[in-house]
């Protein structure tokens, strides 16, 4: 395999650790405790490497025996490593200090946290005895997630030197992503590096695989095609995401929402849209947050028209960082203030709801059976976006709502069709244009059907209107 | 009653009939009898009698089977260049038969409206079948049309109605229609539809309808306060009291429901901002915003988007005059 056509994660794997970005102090602790061992076999054995995915593990043992010129043998999770089949691959090796050629050799047992209790049977416990008589170095490399991963590997973790991996920070990816794009003769732009980087929350691996995503067969990346990436992990359900977004104190932090909701920007748009007046109770804090969001609207525009995609990343600052960064005065209270305003509004004695926050949003629950009343009652909180929960006698006001465009949209489409066939017949018959006849005639028209039978039905048969076009027109709207 | 709509039972059917624009309606009459009319432009506001001038002029010229002769296109509806490619070639390519008038008439309402490669494309057609076709364009404002065309034209340019003209014309269809018109009544109707003469037929007959042939000042208001007008001040006030969201919602249902075109809400807002009760400088600020609004919306922005940061601006300003 040339270096061309390797993966790019494989490719600028690094060959000694000055290469390794970030975990400088980790390395430290590692090279020292290898070093320990040209003195004769140290305390502790082995070296157990632990952290999140991506940030150098097992780089860094590989560039180490690189750079000490050791011969490394490698256990990884496409071995079996039952006791049997260990004893037979390292048993060995474990008692042998140089190899047939001379060189000095160090175990590297690999992808710790894939060894599995019962295809691998014995395998910790058997790994645990390697270490014990090993008279070579041993390195252990495992992905921590979540908690307790160390509790099974009790055994190992007590014969280990423990040294923890912490993600990449942002700089040293930075400067890391820098070097690989130099070495390909490509060019990033900062932004889309920077988005590559900030993304990928300091998993160096994943980056590359994403600057290889969108880098491949291109001369030069932008922040669209990082935007367009697809997020391969963790993806926020919306209201979550928004939840993040409002309580945003920079526009890294707001920005982020863009890739891990699991929703197109346009349609977070439409969410940020239709929950930024709940959210801003201020008016100033408002007049600033629409704004953003209209000058958002215009970025899309021009993008759009110019067919200048990289234009996007200026929509995307101004809806998020330039509405999360407007709320400065309101109180953030919106839902339950939303609720108490409208309950106010309804001529019930004080007391008569109880309005509390709960995890799914704000409840509403009437101290008494409301009768006849519940349904005016249940039409003003459906009209918030409430929904009435059948048990515990209550509504539910969820924190954020969805777009109610498309709702709408779609409740009035016979309505909307009505109308433009009428405007049609009303166009012609005034020589006026379609839209005249909505903003101008129809309305003046409605007013004459409701108001005088006999006018309705000349008018009718003289726009030659059928039976269910007059009656939308007699409707009260 | 009969004859459906009053502004149309009452529009004029001749040249004669013509009660105001006597200048140009003088210089039509003698088109009509040379027989001949070069392309025409007429300019002006609306309903102040551009397309009757030209209907009544179709009339006059060929008489009562005049329909067989001209082709009426609205440029807001038939947009684009497509449009003028066929429609108005295959019209103007066909010599008009059985008639002493050797050409047809075609009438671009809203001519302004067409897009600047759209009138290049109309200029060229123009010129082509000048020989079995005339052109009338009609729009609002000369300037929205490109030079060459205006160059190709004679420009009328069509004057508001004046107070006079338009009180009696109101009145003489209300005495015809069995209507009592109370003089505040006619006052409403002026104050409400300036010199647009379409506007206050409607109004008038819409207020007939609601009161049983009663009309004066409080009938002319109710029916004022149910059309978009009405509407879109509601929203004002719902804005410039900080109830952002209720105006919003109806701002959606102008928008959606109502099927209103975004320019034409934000004149409305514009002309409601003029009128309402703030001080002076707060008009200028507003009239500033409005204007920004407008021009973004040409730029292809989304109505709903702008218009609702326009509101929340109504809010700030509510509260600050609060203060």
């Amino acid at each position: 395999m040339t270096a061309e056509s390797q993966p790019w994660s494989n490719r600028f794997r690094p060959c000694c650790l000055a290469d390794v970005a970030g975990n400088q102090s980790a390395i430290y602790q590692l090279r020292s405790w290898m070093r320990s061992w040209e003195k004769g076999p140290p305390d502790q054995r082995a070296a157990f490497l632990f952290g999140p995915p991506g940030v150098g593990k097992t780089c860094s043992v590989v560039a180490l025996a690189n750079d000490l010129d050791y011969d490394l043998l490698e256990v990884n999770a496409s071995d079996y490593r039952t006791k049997k089949r260990l004893e037979g691959l390292v048993g060995r090796a474990s008692l042998q200090t140089l190899t047939i050629t001379g060189r000095r050799r160090m175990i590297l047992f690999d992808e710790m946290e894939g060894v599995s209790g019962v295809e691998d049977r014995g395998g910790i416990s058997s790994i645990a005895s390697i270490i014990k008589e090993s008279r070579v170095p041993v390195v252990l490399v495992a992905t921590s997630t979540g908690e307790k991963w160390e509790d099974k590997f009790r055994p190992l973790v007590d014969l280990s030197l423990l040294i923890e991996f912490h993600p990449v920070p942002f700089g040293d990816m930075i400067r890391r992503l820098q070097d690989c794009v130099k070495e390909l003769g490509i060019s990033v732009d900062m932004d889309a590096l920077e988005l590559l980087a900030d993304r990928s929350e300091g998993d160096l691996r994943s980056t590359l695989n994403d600057l290889e995503a969108v880098a491949r067969g291109k001369k030069r990346v932008t922040l669209e095609d990082v935007e367009s990436l697809s997020d391969r992990d963790r993806k926020d359900y919306t209201p979550d995401a928004l939840m993040k977004l409002f309580s945003a104190k920079s526009l890294r932090d707001a920005r982020r929402i863009v890739s891990s909701t699991h929703i197109g920007y346009d349609d977070l748009y439409d969410w940020i849209y239709e929950n930024l007046p709940i959210v801003l109770d201020d008016s100033s804090d408002l007049a600033k947050g629409m704004e953003a969001l209209a000058r958002a609207d215009i970025h899309q525009s021009r993008a759009k028209s110019t067919q200048e995609y990289r234009l996007l990343k200026y929509m995307f600052n101004e809806m998020t960082g330039g509405v999360a960064l407007s709320k400065t005065r309101s109180e953030g209270a919106g839902v339950i203030k939303q609720a108490r305003t409208k309950i106010a509004t309804l001529g019930f004695p004080p007391g008569a709801f109880t309005v509390t926050e709960t995890a799914e949003g704000v409840e509403i629950k009437p101290v008494r059976y409301l009768g006849q009343d519940w349904r005016r009652v249940n039409s003003v909180f459906r009209g918030m976006g409430a929904q009435w929960m059948r048990e515990g006698g209550r509504w539910l006001l969820p924190y954020f709502r969805p777009p109610q465009l498309i709702w709408r949209y779609r409740r009035t489409w016979h309505s909307r069709r009505r109308l433009r066939s009428v405007a049609a017949r009303v166009a012609e018959r005034c020589h006026i244009s379609s839209k005249e006849a909505v903003s101008e005639v129809i309305p003046l028209i409605r007013v004459m059907f409701q108001g005088d039978k006999a006018m309705a039905e000349n008018i009718s048969s003289w726009l030659e209107l059928e039976k269910k076009e007059a009656d939308w027109l007699k409707r009260e709207t | 009653m009969s004859g459906g709509m009053w502004a149309e039972k009452y529009r004029p059917q001749t040249l004669d009939e013509m009660v105001n624009q006597t200048e140009i309606v003088s210089r039509l009459m003698n088109f009509v009898k040379d027989r001949n009319l070069p392309h025409l432009l007429f300019v002006g506001p609306a309903g102040v009698g551009k397309t009757t001038s030209i209907l009544a002029l179709a009339r006059d010229l060929y008489g009562s089977g005049y329909r067989n002769y001209i082709l009426e296109l609205n440029a807001s509806d038939e947009r684009g260049i497509n449009v003028i490619r066929e429609k108005v070639k295959n019209f103007a390519r066909t010599a008009a038969i059985s008639s002493d008038v050797p050409f047809k008439i075609l009438i671009m309402d809203e001519a302004d409206s067409l897009t600047s490669a759209a009138q290049h494309a109309l200029r060229r057609t123009m010129e082509i079948y000048t020989r079995t076709c005339r052109f009338c364009l009609i729009g609002n404002y000369s300037e929205n049309i490109i030079e060459p065309i205006q160059s190709r034209c004679s420009i009328f340019r069509f004057g508001p109605l004046s107070e006079g003209d338009m009180k009696n014309w109101v009145t003489t269809i209300a005495n015809k229609e069995g209507v009592n018109l109370f003089e505040e009544g006619v006052e409403a109707i002026y104050e409400a539809a300036q010199g647009d003469l379409r506007k206050a037929t409607n109004l008038l007959q819409a207020a007939a309808a609601t009161q049983q042939g009663e009309v004066d000042d409080v009938t002319i208001y109710t029916v004022l306060g149910k059309v978009s007008p009405g509407k879109v001040r509601e929203m004002i006030n719902m804005g410039l009291k900080g109830q952002f969201l209720d105006a919003r919602e109806m701002l959606r249902t102008l928008l959606i429901d109502e099927g209103l075109a975004a320019e034409d809400i934000i004149r409305i807002v514009y002309s409601e901002v003029l009128r309402l009760g703030i001080p002076e400088q707060w008009k200028v600020k507003l009239s500033d915003t409005i204007g920004e609004v407008d021009y973004r919306l040409t730029q292809g922005a989304r109505p709903e988007i702008q218009l609702s940061a326009l509101i929340a601006k109504l809010a700030l300003v509510g509260e600050e005059m609060g203060r």
